[in-house]
């Protein structure tokens, strides 16, 4: 044990064990516990209530790393991060010095391109410079449907590159030096070619619908006079 | 049941030609975009443009659950009922404009804002396109509103303010806008200047309004 504590907060609203983001970001706290590092996760959707929002705000403030973990929405981050973390970026405003605590950041979206999370990192890396935290560094990963929640080790091949990459971030967390650019660069490597994935993506909408007895509505215009 | 309407804002000069929905996203206890918000208003009604006005601190709006259900069990529908979010998508669908306006938040949207813009998914279509190399969702809708987002800093800051600019216009990619504009604005800058700015950077919109007229 060497005294640190790393803190992941985890931005998807889905239920535990069921999202992408937590499996990213679960990863990579292994990595820092199996460095004598201690961990906690806190899901940001069960964190509304004053005494758990308490609670995370004085975990980060005990912390050495925090790892952010989130999916993309509407081109950015999530409702319930974006409220997180303008509540901490409050709570650490003012003039009391805090050590150097390192933030990573992780964003996954549902399309191919991991590019389309570029804005959302540029916003976590804002977020730490402004709450002041010194930024590790922001991966993006493109078709994060292909994870839906599952462990990385039971997708074998396919997440190969992606527990590789995320594990550099993790030793770089450690060291206390920047993501080396191969982190994103493994990233950046589909796990299903991009065609497929949205062809798949496309039948899993279609079997879902047609689960729920929707098929023959999917086209529906409820709002429509246009 | 959500029984809070929001405000339904008349031009004076003439009847009105067209429809905006204004999404107020001031967190809790900060007044300082009250100001900003009557200018707004006062450039959007000369233009004879009719704006419902939500107040989105003021309103019960649940957040996005990310369950994907507006999409596969009640396409179009989110499953939230009983709060505002229905209402306003259904405002935002049927008008010329969507304006939102924020503080800068890390170069992002409040959290005000995210919670209702969360919300809409269920305006566009789960299935996919490509618009200029990038998978992005198809529409559902015929047409959609253009967009335009006014951002307030405290203190200027290039690196929020480019940030922000390439968020409206990701926005309004995905969301088809016809046109969109962003405006950033520092917090203390008189009504009068506040207006100007207004006029100017939202030209794209209020150009691509008048157009649709003519």
């Amino acid at each position: 044990m060497n005294g640190r504590r790393a803190v992941l907060l985890i931005g998807s609203a889905r239920p535990r064990g069921t999202s992408t983001s937590e499996v990213l970001g679960g990863h990579v706290l292994r990595r820092l516990a199996d460095n004598g590092i201690r961990t906690r996760a806190f899901h940001v959707s069960r964190c509304q209530r004053p005494d758990k929002e308490r609670s995370l705000l004085q975990a980060v403030d005990e912390a050495d790393v925090l790892v952010i973990a989130t999916p993309l929405y509407v081109d950015s981050l999530p409702y319930l991060l974006t409220r997180c973390l303008e509540r901490i970026a409050e709570h650490r405003r003012g003039p009391t010095p805090r050590a150097e605590v390192r933030l990573l950041a992780l964003v996954n979206c549902g399309f191919p391109e991991w590019e389309q999370t570029r804005t959302a990192l540029d916003i976590c890396r804002v977020f730490a410079r402004k709450a002041g935290f010194s930024w590790t560094g922001g991966l993006g990963l493109g078709g994060g449907e292909a994870i839906a929640g599952r462990p990385l080790a039971e997708l074998g091949r396919r997440a190969r590159h992606v527990t590789r990459a995320l594990d550099l971030a993790a030793e770089a967390l450690i060291a206390g030096r920047p993501a080396p650019p191969e982190a994103q660069a493994l990233l950046s490597r589909p796990m299903v070619p991009p065609l497929l994935y949205t062809a798949i993506g496309t039948i899993r909408w279609l079997r879902t619908a047609h689960r729920h007895g929707a098929l023959r509505r999917l086209k529906d215009r409820p709002f429509a006079s246009r | 049941m959500y029984d809070l309407p929001a405000p339904t804002l008349e031009p004076t000069r003439s009847s009105a030609i067209h429809r905006a929905v204004l999404l107020n996203g001031a967190l809790p206890g900060d007044e300082t975009l009250n100001p900003i918000e009557q200018s707004l208003l006062t450039v959007l009604l000369e233009r004879r443009i009719h704006v419902r006005d939500f107040q989105l601190r003021n309103i019960p709006l649940a957040f996005c659950q990310g369950c994907f259900e507006c999409w596969t069990r009640s396409p179009g529908l989110c499953k939230t009922d009983g709060d505002a979010g229905r209402e306003i998508a259904a405002a935002m669908i049927a008008s010329d404009l969507t304006v939102c306006l924020t503080r800068v938040t890390f170069g992002g949207y409040s959290s005000e804002i995210k919670k209702a813009l969360d919300r809409m998914i269920g305006l566009v279509s789960p299935f996919f396109r490509r618009i200029e190399g990038e998978v992005h969702h198809r529409t559902r809708y015929r047409s959609y509103p253009s967009l335009a987002v006014v951002g307030i800093t405290s203190e200027p800051d290039l690196e929020e303010e480019r940030i922000f600019r390439t968020l409206v216009a990701r926005n309004a990619r995905n969301m088809d806008s016809p046109a969109h504009a962003a405006s950033v604005l520092p917090v203390n800058l008189p009504p009068s200047a506040t207006r100007g700015r207004l006029e100017d950077d939202l030209q794209p919109v209020l150009r691509s309004l008048a157009r649709r007229v003519a």
